[in-house]
């Protein structure tokens, strides 16, 4: 399988969020600081992966009957490390994404994978799989939480990155971010559900707009090239 | 027949079976810490409205004539109580630590938990200037505390009545809740 | 030749389809003229520095309508006013020590998301300006909540900035300096353009006496303001007194008379329009009663729009001249037609 294929439907063509339209609760519940995005992609992203390899592992002897009860029993499973590692190690991100984490099990994006790719790919390709599909679900959250943030509070990168004393990384989340403009003239709507629809509606439209766009294009050029070639043949 | 539907229990039983036997050793591995964690964190919220070298004790309270009160926790110093109650405010329901000294006064607030507008109610749980200084009200407050338009001495946060009456009334109601325990 | 008369067909206006001379602009400039009394007023009693902010309103929306039918190559649109209109609409809503880029980021999120992504003129489903001041008041709940001494009251009251008579109505009660006359005649605080109930009554008759508006949203929202008041009066207050206080104060009258008849958000059937009336005022009494902001026009507004699709599809009316039975026995038979097409 092409890797460079594969990335690219991870991240634009086949994004889990933007054109497959799954997994948009947590989207749009917890993009509110870069810390809560990077975390929360990161966790999907690490769940995704190990879910894929299990599931591609097992799926010559996953019978066909019962195999939703299976692919839920390994999602939960994984959730409930990745939810007990986080309030062992990184409390705080535990406590700001709360009850999201454990909400992975009903992430549609890991079960829609299982079901769609990884039953009927092999454990190398699977494994990519849940990279790319995890990354391009990481660059929806960040993307969204850098605006949100930016345009709600004014900050840039907030939990992660401390500027107090001399630039650094907070895993922590007690960063304060950089602030860009004062926090009073952010539109505080925007941290608040209502901004999460509407940044990820504004996503959507932008890159469905895009995706026509370069189909057009696409097809444009395949019908001069056939032209061409008709020409060609005529002469 | 009977074989098929003995193999898919087999398998799912198996799957399940080795699920839960990692998640039994991960959970070994990290419970301590998670409890140790939790108790911080709870310790750290009493500690900012009562301070107390030694640790807080859950102590007996009618719940029945104080359904908002979570829990009454008795300084092991001797020097007052904190009461966490969870009431609604403005927009959802708020949870906040109310420190009582020996004398039925409060020692402090803390507010652990809200949904309160930002900018106007969320205000009253904010590090800024303006939430510090409305906190900074209810230290030495009896049971009569009471918004300054209601005749008491706290200054309601600019557009958030509903807000600061609710965590008003809350303290004062754990005050009450103090005094009962006699 | 013949592609193009299909178009014209099919490019059917949006509402209002009326077969006069008028057209939009026509319509959008008697709106603007039916303010002019209001922002006189606000501008008298709060001073030039909001006569500043309703012209950078008004710029700033017009700006936004130019800019993003420039950016997606679309027609242009602002000779038609209604951006004007938009702008007018939400500097008169703005408090009056709003600063000056409010009212452009507040223009920003009524034109260009609420009313262009959904197409422009005529498709957006919530009334530009009211959206654009629900989002500035969920952003800037300070600013929005600060209002100056008009300058009727200005030797009455200390400071600067004291409660509106709807605070002190459902607070700790109205102050003596207001009367139910200087209400209505706006010597009370606000936005700039919602204090003076006369100069809006004003603007609301000419737009009736023109056509522009029916008076059946306006009657309908502000009487049954009215009714519910009167009917549920708060102890301390005469009944009637009370009613005349709710009436004047809070943007009542300017959402009644310029929010809720915006022709794209509210019915078009007449029954449907008295009902959404209705609705605005039932939900404004209800918001100002037990909800947790002073003033209910702005939601209430918006709530009903949302339902207004509703309202006309409850009560569209049946062909003329046919009976209902018919028109039941016509849905049967098509639907007997579309099982059989199953099987064939």
């Amino acid at each position: 399988m092409n890797r460079g294929k594969q990335f690219k439907e991870g991240l634009i063509t086949n994004n889990p969020v933007l054109v497959q339209q799954i997994g948009m609760c947590a989207t749009m519940a917890i993009t509110t600081t870069l810390f809560n995005g990077v975390g929360m992609g990161l966790s999907v992203l690490i769940i995704l992966t190990c879910c894929n390899v299990v599931v591609a592992a097992l799926r010559k002897i996953i019978p066909d009957e019962i195999r939703l009860a299976i692919f839920v029993v390994v999602i939960a499973g994984f959730v409930t490390i990745v939810d007990l590692l986080l309030q062992a190690f990184i409390p705080a991100l535990s406590a700001a994404l709360g009850v999201f984490i454990p909400l992975i099990v009903v992430n549609c994006i890991i079960i829609g994978r299982a079901e769609a790719f990884c039953q009927k790919n092999t454990v190398k390709d699977s494994f990519f799989d849940g990279i790319f599909q995890g990354l391009g679900y990481t660059c929806v959250l960040i993307i969204m939480c850098v605006f949100r943030e930016f345009v709600g509070s004014g900050r840039f990168g907030g939990g992660l990155i401390d500027v107090a004393n001399g630039f650094r990384f907070t895993l922590d989340g007690t960063g304060g971010g950089i602030q860009i403009f004062p926090e009073e003239f952010g539109a505080s709507i925007m941290n608040l559900p209502f901004g999460g629809f509407l940044t990820l509606g504004l996503l959507i439209g932008l890159m469905q707009y895009a995706l026509k766009r370069s189909e057009k294009k696409k097809k444009e050029a395949e019908r001069a090239a056939r032209e061409a070639a008709l020409k060609e043949v005529e002469e | 027949m009977n074989n098929k539907i003995v193999r898919l229990a087999l398998v799912l039983f198996a799957i399940c079976a080795v699920t839960a036997g990692i998640l039994g050793v991960v959970n070994a591995l990290t419970f301590e810490r998670i409890d140790q964690i939790t108790h911080q964190k709870e310790y750290e919220a009493y500690a900012a409205v009562l301070g107390s070298e030694s640790g807080y004790t859950p102590v007996e309270f009618d719940k029945a004539a104080f359904p908002t009160v979570d829990s009454v926790n008795r300084s092991n110093d001797g020097n007052g109580h904190v009461v966490v109650s969870t009431f609604s405010g403005a927009q959802g329901s708020i949870t906040m630590a109310v420190g009582v000294d020996n004398d039925l006064k409060c020692s402090g607030i803390s507010i652990i938990e809200h949904s309160e507008t930002s900018g106007l109610g969320a205000v009253a749980a904010s590090t800024s200037a303006a939430g510090e200084a409305f906190r900074a009200q209810f230290v030495g407050q009896d049971q009569s505390i009471a918004l300054s338009k209601a005749g008491g001495s706290v200054d309601a946060l600019a557009g958030a009545t509903i807000t600061s009456s609710a965590v008003t009334d809350a303290t004062a109601n754990s005050i009450a809740c103090v005094a009962s325990l006699g | 030749m013949s592609d193009k008369t299909e178009r014209i067909i099919l490019d059917v206006a949006y509402q209002p389809q009326v077969r006069t001379k008028t057209d939009t602009m026509r319509l959008m400039l008697d709106v603007i003229i039916a303010l002019i009394p209001a922002a006189i007023v606000g501008v008298l009693q709060f001073g030039v520095y909001t006569l500043v902010l309703l012209l950078t309103s008004i710029c700033s929306a017009v700006f936004w309508e130019w800019g993003y039918r420039r950016l997606f190559k679309k027609e242009a649109s602002i000779g038609d006013l209604s951006a004007v209109v938009t702008g007018l609409l939400l500097g008169l809503t703005m408090p009056p020590t709003a600063p000056w880029w409010l009212p452009v980021v507040g223009t920003f999120f009524a034109i260009v998301i609420v009313k262009q992504l959904y197409g422009g003129i005529g498709k957006n489903f919530l009334n530009p300006a009211l959206a654009g001041r629900a989002f500035l008041f969920s952003s800037y709940a300070t600013i929005m909540a600060t209002w100056s001494v008009p300058n009727a009251l200005s030797g009455t009251v200390d400071g600067t900035t004291m409660a509106t008579p709807l605070a002190g109505l459902y607070g700790d009660g109205l102050p003596a300096y207001f009367t139910a006359k200087s209400m209505f005649m706006g010597y009370m605080p606000g936005c700039i353009g919602e204090i003076s109930a006369f100069a809006l009554l004003l603007g609301g008759a000419y737009l009736i006496w023109r056509k522009v508006i029916s008076w059946r949203i306006p009657v309908s929202f502000i009487g049954s303001v009215a009714l519910l008041t009167l009917v549920f009066g708060k102890s301390g207050y005469g009944n009637g007194e009370w009613m005349l206080y709710n009436v004047f104060s809070g943007s009542l009258m300017l959402g009644a008379i310029f929010m809720a008849t915006d022709y794209a958000t509210s019915p078009v059937t007449l029954n449907g329009q008295l009902l959404f009336g209705v609705g605005c005022g039932m939900l404004t009494v209800l918001i100002r009663y037990f909800g947790g902001f002073p003033e209910g026009t702005t939601y209430a507004i918006l709530i009903m729009n949302l339902c207004s699709w509703a309202i006309d599809k409850a009560f569209h009316r049946h062909q003329f001249g046919v009976s209902k039975s018919d028109i039941l026995f016509q849905k049967a038979e098509q639907m007997a037609a579309k099982e059989a097409a199953k099987f064939e």
